[in-house]
């Protein structure tokens, strides 16, 4: 494969502040679920941050493999699409899927999920996700290309899934220096 | 561009993003908003039109929104490029404007309520409601002589210009009881108003020239989410971030430096750094020379009352922790200080926004770029506030308007006398959930005669009303909106028609006077018709011309646009004081009952009864009572919790989402534990806000205790809302 985007999300510049996720609904205009969410991986006083997640677009995308009806398929640029139209609500790809990135409509009892804003692509544009994070913390990247050294595939204390190859590299924070009260 | 859609006002726009930025994947930011629209809905014949909006809550960023309608219907909303602060992007809240307008859970039409808080309503025409509203203002007057029984409680649920207008109403019915002052900020205001003349701070996009940059009491990450980027931006270019809190916020989490600090006690650190500055000659004796009054007494107070030992004593922040700070502020050119509003929020809230002032005049960083000490600004409010100004029938009855102060609002409307209170118009407010001492309150609301309340929403004060009136959002109505903090002025043109059959608060003064000038000739100044376009118009001056640069408001129609000047606070050294200069010795403090200089004053103590501090800090995904009812921020988080230090946690045997019960003597809320040790060990944190359908009102334990400033610049001194003390229990 040549191409293969995804995301590169900074935990060092995202503040948690949502606007990602509600700014996918306001594209997508979801009614009652969400194609995009941020983890809070913060533990007691260790900061480590906010992990953004929607479709990882993997590499070895489960959906395509579980699908029996072939909704799911790949572009040339990596990220995985779905076609609705066969779909007969089956569910198997959220069982496979390790992000629980495939979600069902609650209307049509169909699958739905995160496109990549593809059609924004096409035109030379950023996803809206992308595009609306104030502080800069998501990034479209191409995996296949040199990428910033200090971006990695895993992060401590939460685990990605790894065996399908997802398609997403996390910077980690700096965390400040600290002083706790005395007394 | 994929729809053949008929896209009205397109070519305008295409004239207007020839000057806006592009997004940096090379296509225009134009194509980016109508590829918001699937192809499948932007089929043949139909109309996609752009709006430009402002976000007119009460929120450091008052963002200018770009709107996409289609076919009429509001389909998708995004930050306008066009200003340099707001950059193209919204926060949670803002994105989810598709669906507060469209939200099922809106007003829809005006009901009268048979019992009040029974939830009886009933369904009745505008005129019905205006009827009941006009007979009701009539006979208060025939029965006390005036129109003083009718008291008005609007504060900041919309800030629009025209917002104003409801104060005009009152007004055009002759003299009434207003609730005022501000809950917010006046003990900062008035601190600044004593050292400065007033409160101007630099533009915020201006952070980024800052080398050395204290966020101290401020959450911008939740409360201003724009101004992170700026607040980066500085860290990127080499300026040390520090943040200084009782809480380890998410800004906190992003800065260089965190320092926890005792709740309340802001002003004993910035006075022992201001005596570690002059001990060691870090101060900047040719600006105070020039430019201030007072540097001597001063000096003298800090020699002779501040040691670092009892500023590391009295904080709990260790000394050499203190010297590092106060070395690195005073040394690093320019340094910028942000002072938030909570740490404002005590009964020495003023004092220590004086003793942190201090630090920035005598290190000599007012009036420069990268520097000062930013609090907010109102410079660019010069409107002609012609909604607001109406003059008062002839022969109304009483002397003038009486003031009741809005920060305690409960107690003063129930001891108004001579003539009692009876009658209450709330718009644009959220009492019930919002004010201290909500039991007071609703005690309030039990006495009147009638309560008019205006709203999107079935909000608690809603409940407590005998009548609710429907209003428009922003989306729906025209307007003009500028910020507290940064310098762009915002047209919020209609968008959509009035959903169902809500109308703008102005409409309703308009129509009101109709019906009681029908019902009584002359008894109503309020002009009973007009066009609301032409009334945005009304509001500009000469003066925001001058200011923005512009010389027709219509202009802004092409997009926001930004002062021309004072974008750096105090940068001509006029300072607006008596003297005219920076007053370290206020007389205007004194004559207020504060000591001149900033000093020390004690702070608010826990007791055994009573041992923790609860603070009620703003929540991230609403704007006080507003947004958090809405279904998509629900999805990211519908449950309250209390946030409690894991050593308090042990002592009381609470585990994490432990159903906690929080109290004092008024009151007390039962919610799930959250422990963390980001708070402090003595402090419980509860985030302020309303949840549909929870029984979760923090307000229950606050009590309406008066913050030590806010009288001169507000008309009533602040809220201490964050100097409650409580005790906790495990259910």
């Amino acid at each position: 494969m040549q191409k293969q985007l995804g995301f590169l999300v900074d935990l060092g510049k995202c503040v948690g502040c949502r606007g990602c996720e509600v700014a996918c609904s306001n594209k997508h205009q979801l009614d009652h679920l969400q194609y995009r969410r941020i983890m809070n991986i913060n533990k007691e006083n260790q900061v480590l941050g906010f992990l953004s997640l929607a479709c990882n677009h993997c590499i070895n995308p489960e959906c395509i493999r579980v699908c029996k009806e072939k909704c799911f398929y790949k572009r040339r640029d990596g990220v995985v699409l779905y076609n609705s139209q066969r779909c007969n609500g089956c569910q198997r790809c959220i069982g496979a899927c390790p992000f629980q990135a495939p979600k069902v409509n609650p209307r049509t009892k169909k699958i739905s999920k995160c496109d990549f804003c593809f059609e924004q692509l096409d035109q030379g544009l950023e996803p809206t996700c992308v595009a609306s994070c104030i502080v800069g913390a998501l990034q479209v990247i191409d995996i296949m290309q040199p990428i910033p050294v200090y971006a990695q595939e895993a992060l401590p204390n939460f685990s990605i899934t790894q065996f399908t190859k997802p398609s997403i590299r996390v910077i980690l924070p700096r965390a400040p220096q600290c002083f706790w009260r005395k007394g | 561009m994929k729809q053949k859609s008929v896209v009205s006002r397109r070519t305008f726009l295409k004239g207007a993003a020839a000057t806006v930025a592009t997004v940096s994947f090379g296509g225009t930011f134009f194509d980016f908003i109508f590829s918001g629209l699937s192809p499948a809905v932007a089929a043949e014949n139909s109309t996609v039109e752009l709006f430009r909006n402002a976000c007119p809550r009460n929120c450091y960023d008052t963002c200018a929104i770009l709107s996409t309608v289609q076919d009429g219907v509001l389909k998708k909303v995004v930050g306008d490029p066009a200003s340099t602060y707001t950059r193209g992007t919204l926060c949670a809240k803002g994105f989810s404007y598709t669906r507060s307008v469209y939200s099922p859970d809106r007003i829809k039409y005006p009901m009268r309520q048979i019992g009040r808080g029974s939830g009886n309503w009933q369904r009745i025409s505008w005129d019905e409601a205006y009827t009941e509203i006009a007979q009701n203002m009539l006979r208060l007057k025939r029965e006390y002589g005036s129109t003083l029984p009718i008291c008005l409680n609007k504060y900041s649920g919309n800030f629009d210009i025209m917002h104003y207008g409801i104060e005009g109403m009152l007004t055009s019915i002759g003299n009434t009881t207003r609730a005022t002052g501000t809950p917010c900020w006046p003990a900062g205001i008035d601190a600044q108003t004593f050292d400065f003349g007033t409160i101007v701070c630099n533009d915020p996009e201006d952070i980024v020239n800052s080398k050395y940059l204290i966020i101290w009491g401020a959450n911008p990450a939740w409360c201003s989410v724009h101004s992170m980027y700026f607040v980066k931006e500085a860290q990127q270019r080499g300026c040390k971030v520090v943040v200084i809190d009782p809480i380890l916020t998410q800004t906190a989490s992003k800065a260089d430096l965190y320092i926890q600090i005792k709740s309340s006690t802001d002003g004993a650190l910035a006075l022992g750094m201001a005596r570690y500055i002059l001990d060691h000659n870090l101060y900047d004796g040719e600006w105070l020379a020039k430019n201030s009054k007072g540097a001597e007494e001063f000096f003298s107070y800090l020699k002779n009352n501040i040691t670092l030992e009892w500023a590391a004593e009295k904080t709990g922040i260790p000394q050499h922790i203190i010297e590092m700070l106060a070395r690195e502020y005073a040394t690093t050119k320019p340094a910028n200080i942000w002072i938030g509003y909570g740490m404002q929020r005590h009964t020495n809230g003023g004092q220590n926004v004086r003793a942190i002032d201090a630090l920035a005049a005598i290190t000599g960083n007012i009036g420069k770029s990268g520097g000062g000490a930013q609090y907010a600004q109102l410079e660019t409010w010069g409107f002609k506030y012609h909604a607001m100004s109406q003059s008062k029938p002839a022969n109304s009855g009483g002397k003038e308007d009486r003031a009741i102060n809005i920060n305690n609002f409960g107690a003063e409307v129930l001891n108004a006398q001579d003539p009692p209170i009876k009658m209450l118009w709330i718009a644009c407010r959220g009492p019930m959930t919002q004010d201290p001492e909500t039991a007071v309150v609703k005690k309030a609301f039990e006495g009147m005669d009638l309560v008019v309340t205006a709203d999107l929403y079935m909000t608690p004060t809603v409940e407590m009303s005998d009548i609710v009136l429907p209003v428009t959002t922003a989306f729906e109505t025209p307007g003009v909106n500028v910020s507290y903090w940064h310098y762009w002025l915002s047209l919020n043109e209609q968008a959509i028609k009035p959903m169902y059959e809500s109308k703008n608060d102005v409409t309703i003064a308009m129509e009101l006077s109709a019906k009681l000038n029908e019902l009584e000739q002359g008894s109503c100044t309020f002009p009973t018709s007009g066009d609301l376009q032409e009334w945005v118009g009304k509001e500009f001056s000469e003066g925001i011309y001058k200011q923005f640069g512009i010389q027709d408001w219509q202009e802004l129609k092409k997009g926001p646009v930004k002062a021309k000047s004072g974008l750096i606070a105090w940068q001509d050294g006029k300072f607006r004081t008596p003297s005219g200069k920076y007053e370290l010795w206020s007389a205007e403090a004194e004559k207020y009952g504060h000591f001149p200089l900033p000093v020390y004053v004690e702070e608010m103590q826990s007791t055994d009864k009573y041992p923790l501090r609860c603070i009620t800090p703003h929540w991230k995904l609403s704007i006080h009572s507003q947004f958090q009812n809405l279904d998509w921020m629900a999805a990211v988080n519908n449950e309250p919790h209390i946030e409690i230090h894991p050593k308090v946690a042990a002592k009381y045997h609470i585990k994490d989402n432990d159903s906690v019960k929080m109290f004092n003597d008024i009151g007390y809320i039962t919610l799930p534990a959250k422990i963390t040790e980001t708070v402090s060990p003595d402090v419980v944190a509860v985030y302020e806000t309303w949840y549909k359908n929870k029984k979760f009102n923090v307000n229950y334990t606050v009590k309406a205790i008066p913050a030590d400033m806010g009288k001169k610049a507000t008309g009533a001194p602040g809220i201490a809302f964050h100097d409650n003390f409580v005790a906790i229990q495990k259910m």
